[in-house]
């Protein structure tokens, strides 16, 4: 048996020696393309927030009326550099809006990410805390996100009072009172989503481990934290990066509370240019980056935790 | 208690312990005494609560009724994570942290439990895993290594914590046959550097050479306890003597 898994070791490890050759080109593709979108991006936003090193805030690095030039000249082709031109004029403004959108998505997985965790542990093996956590779990995945985010809002004026009175919060880089009550909505509604994922893990790690933690004389705590959880969380990989593909999209929802994140700077300028589907497809094509840079990154997470018989991020 | 042994007391006392799950009343009123460096083996049909009573004895299971006592002091009044220190146990599934190296599997326990520093933890684990036969597979993952290796790693990770006691489970039932033999050598080494040693186990090769004593468990009931001459050649009672002839023809093979 020995034999016979280091054999397997080492074809596995030839084998993926022969497909990194292949895969080599894949994956530099994907990485100078994620170079581009988000050099891009970060040179944006730093040019906006300096009132403009490269060109004046707000306006396209390469002037759309360049390719209006080339649209006018050229018969057949011509309406593809019309939208160029489209993309190149109106882009500025949206990726400035993604800057919330990014923000609202981090923020609030990392937070409810820290909320998840324990709550999903004491599903599992709390006694009373396991009531309060399903009561929390159930409550929160059964009501609508949105009917949340209104109850934050609009259900509980002193909260976002007291955002507002908090010094510098709408002004400099601190974004408004209602970005701060949009990351409270979709921390506690993520948190218990993720507390399912990882509760899933929990219970896929094989009981014995803990009881030998246990037999060792580590504490039932310590059992979960060093035993169990290490192993919860690398199979709760997947799952998870669901939740985080997901909570990118939905933080659009922040735009019912007038939180001017991506979609609403979409809907915002539509209303006045008439465009609506051509805003909307712009703004779903970074929505769309931003949720494929976060699956490559949460697969090359997986891949760097991966443990021998714990194949976290991989077989999706 | 001191008047009735002027010398010291066993190592381990059970003491008409009694558990029940629900109705199933598992264990009924078993004792016995283990002094230091005894190995005793258990055995008996499945479900006569040998599992029981190891889990009993470092308090995994919790019971109704009955003493157990480590060292003369009693369980129930021990810290439980203090008495599990000092009972190590090795599982019939072996149950090592999958996430963790044999070398780290060994260093868990030692630097979350012992308070070793990372470096003591470390040489202390190759130490142990030398003594096991495993000193070069120190980095593998359990999922690298064969049955009889995992189990190995199992018996390395319960000894680094110098237990006064150890429990073994079925320790060779999920083996393959031809893997049984290292673990039972592995057994056979500890018992020979004096390990004190309580065994749930089908092998009565290894039984009839190194056991002290052997119990048979029926029903909840202590049945028969002696030597293993005993037990094989003049047993009291004709249900060991049936049972031991049963599991000999089928595990009496010397593996070791």
């Amino acid at each position: 048996m020995a034999e016979r898994a280091a054999g397997t070791d080492a074809d596995s490890a030839s084998g993926s020696r022969a497909r990194f050759g292949d895969r080599d080109v894949g994956t530099l593709a994907t990485y100078l393309a994620g170079a581009l979108f988000w050099g891009w991006i970060f040179l944006r936003w730093l040019n906006d927030w300096s009132g403009g090193v490269f060109v004046p805030a707000r306006q396209a690095f390469v002037p759309p009326s360049l390719f209006r030039g080339v649209a006018a000249g050229v018969p057949v082709v011509g309406g593809a550099f019309e939208a160029l031109a489209f993309a190149f004029e109106y882009a500025p403004a949206l990726v400035n809006a993604l800057w919330l959108t990014v923000v609202l998505t981090v923020v609030s997985i990392a937070l409810g990410f820290v909320i998840a965790v324990p709550l999903a542990a004491s599903r599992v093996y709390g006694r009373v805390s396991a009531w309060v956590s399903v009561a929390y779990i159930e409550l929160l995945r059964g009501t609508p996100l949105l009917a949340q985010l209104f109850v934050l809002y609009y259900g509980f004026p002193w909260l976002t009072r007291f955002f507002r009175g908090l010094p510098g919060v709408g002004q400099g880089v601190l974004p408004g009172q209602a970005v701060f009550v949009a990351v409270i909505g979709f921390t506690l509604n993520s948190a218990a989503y993720q507390a399912e994922y990882i509760r899933g893990a929990i219970e896929s790690v094989a009981p014995g481990q803990l009881v030998a933690a246990r037999s060792v004389g580590l504490s039932r705590v310590e059992g979960v934290r060093f035993v169990v959880l290490p192993q919860a969380l690398r199979y709760a990989i997947p799952g998870w990066t669901n939740e985080l593909v997901y909570l990118v999209k939905y933080s659009s929802l922040a735009a019912f509370i007038t939180v001017p994140e991506l979609f609403r700077a979409a809907q915002n300028i539509a209303s006045s240019n008439y465009r609506y589907t051509s805003m909307f497809v712009l703004a779903a094509v970074l929505y769309l980056g931003v949720v494929v840079t976060a699956t490559n990154l949460m697969e090359y997470v997986g891949r760097r935790v991966a443990v021998p018989g714990i194949s976290g991020g991989e077989g999706r | 208690m001191s008047s009735e042994s002027p010398s010291d007391p066993p190592l381990l006392r059970v003491e008409d312990l009694y558990k029940r799950y629900g109705d199933e009343e598992v264990l009924n009123g078993v004792s016995f005494d283990m002094d230091a460096q005894d190995v005793q083996v258990l055995v008996g049909p499945s479900g006569s609560g040998k599992s029981t009573l190891l889990r009993c004895v470092n308090r995994l299971t919790e019971f109704e009724g009955g003493r157990i006592a480590l060292d003369g002091t009693p369980t129930d009044e021990m810290d439980e994570n203090d008495l599990r220190r000092q009972v190590g146990m090795v599982f019939q599934d072996f149950n090592l942290f999958a996430h963790l190296t044999a070398k780290r599997n060994v260093m868990l326990g030692l630097r979350r439990v012992r308070g070793h520093s990372k470096e003591e933890a470390e040489a202390r684990a190759l130490e142990e895993l030398e003594q096991v036969g495993l000193g070069d597979q120190a980095d593998s993952y359990p999922a690298e290594l064969s049955g009889g290796q995992q189990q190995r790693v199992g018996i390395a990770r319960a000894l680094a914590m110098d237990p006064k006691l150890m429990l073994f489970d079925e320790p060779t039932s999920a083996l393959d046959p031809e893997l049984i033999g290292e673990v039972l050598g592995v057994m056979r080494d500890l018992a020979d550097q004096g390990m004190t040693m309580l065994c749930v186990t089908h092998e009565m090769g290894f039984a009839r050479q190194v056991a002290t004593d052997i119990m048979f468990l029926e029903g909840g009931h202590l049945v028969e306890h002696g030597p293993p001459e005993q037990l094989f050649e003049n047993p009291r009672h004709e249900r060991t003597a049936q049972f031991l002839d049963r599991l000999t023809s089928l595990h009496g093979g010397d593996h070791g």
